[in-house]
């Protein structure tokens, strides 16, 4: 998801941006851009990025 | 000697089940029994010079029935589910190959009608048996094969894999857009060598122009293909490296190797001796020391859904400048938990299929980020490329354990049996 529409950081309540963070997976790092707190950094990890991009990636490094 | 192991196997001449024992004796690892009737044997399984016999994935213990593998069919005590069912449409062949786990041509026996053919698929399907290799002999030889490949298609195989010599393939290219346009998903193409020679050696003729053609037609048809070369100690043993090379340069419509070091079922031209076998510690230093650093052992795993000892697996995305490996962190030298067929069906078809969106997008990127989620996802799987092996039993050396746990299953007569069951015959049969 890329939409930060009314999103709010729970902690801050500041509004999200979208900021590209970098994920750490089986020893390699992704870069990719999620909806981000401006303020304290915290990052809003959409279902449909968990189960789309994310789990792709999973099933493609993962072994059998 | 040093005992390693105590399994079970038969009697290379009447077939009888026997105890048999692995041991370690100079130069490497052997299968020893002794039929009351027919004597002693002794099979080299683990060549020396290469990873450890014990460090390769671990021993699988099994409950082999008396009978095993006599009569085998779908038996409850087997260990492993069907990942891939072998469905043989022919035992015609266009060759007379000096190796065939099938014999084929050798007698021909009546085909299956593509009704029946129909059926088959049908109740595959709903035992969810949906990776289906179309086998034989050479299914390229019946012209119906096309509504073969569809009938699988409307039955529900999500991928259908064809087993094929590419000869066909390259001569008749209309034939070939029939099945890529009745829903064949992927090809495994006989590719022993670059070499010519080695071609005329094993196939009986030089057919490397038409496996060459029929890599570049399946190609522009979006089919993926991966080479499946029979290695033979001192025939293409020394062309590991080559071939893969040549591999990668056909990426992505090459999707990888998968080698089948020699076994001496089916139709082999000899008995063989110790000299005769290329064991999988051979095959693995050959393609490491071959590929001269694009490969490292650590890169390599055993087979995790068959028996270890039956093969390995390796998985990269080739890059301009090499192959990236998605798992040199394993390695071959621990113990392997085992998987499910289910799982290792998905594996194998995420790799083997072409992703032509994927395509698409590599083509048209100007450079390659992989440390962007979006590149590494379509790099890999536009560009996957996997080494694989699978090590034939024969009634030589077989051994009960790993029988106990392949996953490759033919189907013959409404059961789905073991590979190597259904192709190991003992001398008097």
């Amino acid at each position: 998801m890329s939409d930060t529409t009314g999103w709010k950081c729970g902690k801050c309540g500041e509004a999200l941006v979208l900021k590209r963070n970098v994920f750490n997976y089986m020893g390699r790092s992704f870069g990719h851009e999620v909806p981000t707190c401006p303020k304290c950094g915290r990052i809003f990890i959409s279902k449909e990025l968990a189960k789309g991009r994310m789990a792709e990636v999973e099933a493609l490094m993962e072994d059998k | 000697m040093e005992h390693l192991h105590t399994t079970k196997s038969i009697c290379p001449v009447c077939g009888v089940q026997l105890p048999a024992d692995i041991v370690r004796e100079t130069g490497g690892v052997f299968l020893k029994k002794t039929c009351p009737a027919h004597g002693s044997f002794s099979a080299l399984i683990w060549r020396d010079g290469g990873v450890p016999y014990e460090q390769w994935g671990g021993e699988r213990p099994a409950d082999i029935p008396e009978y095993c593998p006599n009569g085998c069919s779908s038996c409850s005590s087997h260990g492993q589910d069907t990942c891939c069912i072998l469905v043989e449409v022919t035992n015609r062949c266009n060759l007379r190959c000096s190796f065939c786990f099938a014999d084929g041509g050798a007698v021909l026996t009546d085909e299956p009608t593509v009704d029946e053919l129909a059926d088959a698929f049908r109740t595959l399907a709903e035992k969810n048996l949906t990776f289906i290799q179309l086998s034989g002999g050479e299914p390229t030889v019946r012209d119906d094969l096309p509504e073969i490949v569809a009938a699988a298609k409307v039955a529900g195989a999500t991928s259908i894999q064809l087993n094929t010599n590419g000869i066909r393939l390259a001569k008749e290219p209309e034939y070939t857009k029939k099945l890529a346009d009745a829903g064949l998903t992927f090809v495994f193409l006989q590719f022993d060598s670059t070499d010519p020679a080695v071609t005329q050696a094993l196939r009986g003729g030089d057919y490397l122009s038409d496996k060459l053609a029929a890599i570049d037609l399946c190609g522009s048809l979006g089919l993926g293909v991966t080479l499946v070369p029979t290695v033979v100690p001192g025939l293409n043993s020394d062309h590991i490296g080559d071939l893969i090379r040549f591999a990668i340069s056909k990426s992505p419509v090459v999707r990888g190797v998968h080698f089948q070091p020699v076994s001496y079922f089916g139709r082999c031209p000899y008995e063989p001796a110790d000299r005769d076998r290329f064991t999988l510690p051979e095959l693995l230093n050959a393609v490491v020391t071959q590929t001269e650093g694009l490969v490292s052992l650590e890169d390599i795993s055993p087979s995790c859904c068959d028996h270890p000892r039956c093969g390995f697996h390796s998985d990269y995305i080739v890059l301009p400048d090499g192959l990236l490996s998605l798992n040199p962190h394993k390695g071959g030298t621990s113990a392997v938990t085992k998987t499910s067929a289910l799982s290792n069906r998905c594996y194998i078809a995420r790799r083997w299929k072409r992703d032509p969106e994927s395509e698409r997008f590599i083509a048209e990127a100007e450079t390659l980020n992989m440390s962007d989620m979006a590149t590494f996802l379509a790099a890999g799987k536009s560009n996957m490329f996997t080494l694989t092996a699978m090590a034939f039993q024969d009634r030589w050396n077989l051994d009960l354990e790993r029988l106990n746990s392949c996953s490759l299953h033919v189907w013959d007569k409404g059961s789905a049996v073991p590979f190597c069951a259904r192709y190991i015959t003992a001398e008097k049969n």
